[in-house]
């Protein structure tokens, strides 16, 4: 389980800007086994979340804690898979799959054993002796999802990872990825900016809003699992488009907000819709 | 019309590897061709005493060979460099990374670092020679000071330009430091350490025939001094095209290690990292 409670971040000022209250009162619980989704608009915080919850990052106030142990730092139990894929270009897939367990001291035939499991696992085998710069966007994010899985994490932590792919290939991935939960029922912490995604995906989803980033809504996602093999029964459901529609009201009134309060005028009291 | 179009693709042929070697081959081969002529023409025509023909540069160098005091110069001349170059090489990577790494190094070092690299090198001749007197030091001194500067500039430089979401994906794995910098950081940097390395040797050369020259009169660097005192102009040249192509083989060596090493990187980052590098 992991608890976030009270949890707040100020940027310092820097020059002429002045400070941004980056996180403010976060408190979110997640259980095991649960695949929560983070949604918001971009730069409300919620990769700064992520890597808080990483120990990537320090934060100023609250805490966050991992069944019951407080995060200082990176964790065995937490891996991360990551928007630009972070590949290292000069290693083989192989040995890229393989990095969590080189770092952990694990003996090279155990670990390319397992490594070979996981890209077996994410349907790259005959690309074991690749390089990375050799591999589609889709294919290195295989690669990247694959090596946080080689360490065998109680917590995935991804970071809007199929945001630098093209919309077929996220497709196909969403896919492989609630195959691949379903199958291993991780605690997943999912960043994304599309309401699509976040409730074809989740369990729940966590809507964020920006300046000061806080979770202004955790929204239940009903929809019935396994969810691999019925996406587009899924996708085309009344109750998945009344979430979806939901929520982009939601995140069209933070965006309308935010524009309003720039041009230094009220925002609407009422929701437009 | 027809027959032009055709024509113009027949002259573009697809670029089997095979050929594009030829093709690539070609270029250089005949520019060294048309040079080598037309220092033979203009030396030829214009009839100076200081300035001969290519042909009568060979033959002096034939001559001088023949004699073994090309070869028993290339000796002491190789090693200055060799010895020179390593302990510029290893400070140079080592001064580097410790300026990329820590902020506060790069601070204090930064202005030494320039300013060496800006001043003409051989103003240090006289101070070494004042220290070490007529001994192998002297020259190996001024070699370092050619070469140290460009190797640390370039090498911070590849410190700084390793990704940091490298760097962030081996945190988030828990790497420790030392596997930071061993598994992460030292890779992501070698190709930019490399071209460093590869400005370093060149500079090196340099630095070993100026030592040689200004310093204690041997190996090449005394051949030439001695030729240019009997006035013995092919002689000079001849010792030039010697040292030329050391320079070109000693550049080389650094290239095929630093393809053993980096060659992953591909091709077209290769020869932007080049002309980067170039222009550093």
């Amino acid at each position: 389980m992991i608890e976030i409670s009270g949890l707040a971040k100020t940027f310092p000022a820097k020059g002429k800007d002045e400070p941004v209250d980056a996180l403010k009162d976060v408190n979110l619980t997640i259980q095991d086994g649960e695949f929560l989704t983070i949604l918001g608009p971009s730069g409300c915080g919620k990769t700064t979340l992520l890597r808080m919850i990483a120990g990537l990052m320090d934060w100023d106030d609250g805490e966050i804690s991992v069944d019951g142990k407080p995060v200082r730092g990176p964790g065995p139990e937490r891996a991360m898979v990551f928007q630009s894929f972070a590949l290292l270009p000069w290693a083989t897939i192989r040995d890229n799959v393989a990095f969590g367990l080189e770092l952990r001291g694990v003996s090279k035939a155990k670990r390319n054993a397992r490594a070979d499991e996981l890209i077996d696992l994410v349907g790259l085998r005959g690309f074991e002796t690749r390089l990375p710069g050799q591999l589609s966007g889709g294919m290195q994010q295989r690669v990247g999802l694959a090596r946080a899985l080689a360490v065998d994490p109680q917590i995935l932590l991804m970071d809007e990872p199929f945001g630098a792919l093209d919309e077929q290939t996220r497709r196909l991935l969403q896919e492989e990825l609630l195959q691949i939960w379903e199958a291993t029922r991780k605690t997943v912490i999912f960043i994304t900016h599309s309401m699509e995604e976040a409730v074809l995906l989740g369990d729940r989803v966590a809507l964020m809003s920006p300046r000061p980033g806080r979770i202004v809504e955790l929204v239940p996602v009903p929809l019935p699992r396994p969810r691999a093999s019925a996406v587009d029964a899924i996708e085309g459901s009344a109750e998945f488009a009344k979430i979806t529609a939901s929520l982009w009201r939601q995140l069209r009134e933070m965006q309308l907000f935010r524009r309003h309060s720039a041009q230094g005028r009220h925002a609407p009291s009422e929701p437009a819709a | 019309m027809n027959a032009t179009a055709v024509n113009a693709a027949r002259s573009h042929p697809p670029r089997f590897p095979a050929r594009r070697h030829l093709t690539n081959a070609a270029p250089p081969a005949i520019a060294l061709l048309a040079g080598i002529l037309a220092w033979e023409v203009v030396a030829r025509a214009w009839g100076v005493v200081f300035f001969p023909p290519f042909s009568a540069v060979v033959v002096r160098l034939a001559e001088l060979t023949a004699g073994g005091r090309i070869l028993s110069s290339l000796v002491g001349t190789l090693t200055n460099l060799v010895i020179g170059f390593t302990i510029a090489a290893v400070f140079g990577v080592g001064i580097g990374m410790l300026m990329g790494a820590y902020r506060k190094v790069e601070m204090a070092l930064d202005i030494y670092v320039y300013a060496m690299l800006t001043a003409p090198s051989l103003v240090f001749a006289p101070i070494f020679f004042a220290i070490f007197g007529l001994s192998r030091a002297s020259i190996l001194g001024v070699v370092i000071i050619y070469s140290i500067f460009i190797i640390i500039v370039n090498t911070v430089a590849a410190i700084r330009s390793v990704p940091i979401a490298l760097v962030e994906m081996g945190r988030s794995y828990c790497a420790s430091e030392r596997q930071l910098f061993m598994k992460i950081i030292l890779p992501a940097a070698l190709p930019l350490i490399f071209a460093g390395l590869r400005l370093g040797i060149g500079r090196a050369v340099k630095g070993t025939i100026n030592g040689e020259m200004f310093i204690t009169a041997v190996g090449l660097g005394a051949v030439v001094i001695s030729a240019g005192r009997r006035f013995d102009a092919a002689a000079v040249l001849a010792v030039l095209l010697v040292i030329i192509i050391i320079a070109l083989v000693a550049v080389k060596i650094v290239q095929i290690v630093d393809a053993r090493m980096t060659g992953w990187l591909p091709s077209t980052a290769r020869q932007q990292r080049t002309r980067r590098g170039g222009g550093a």
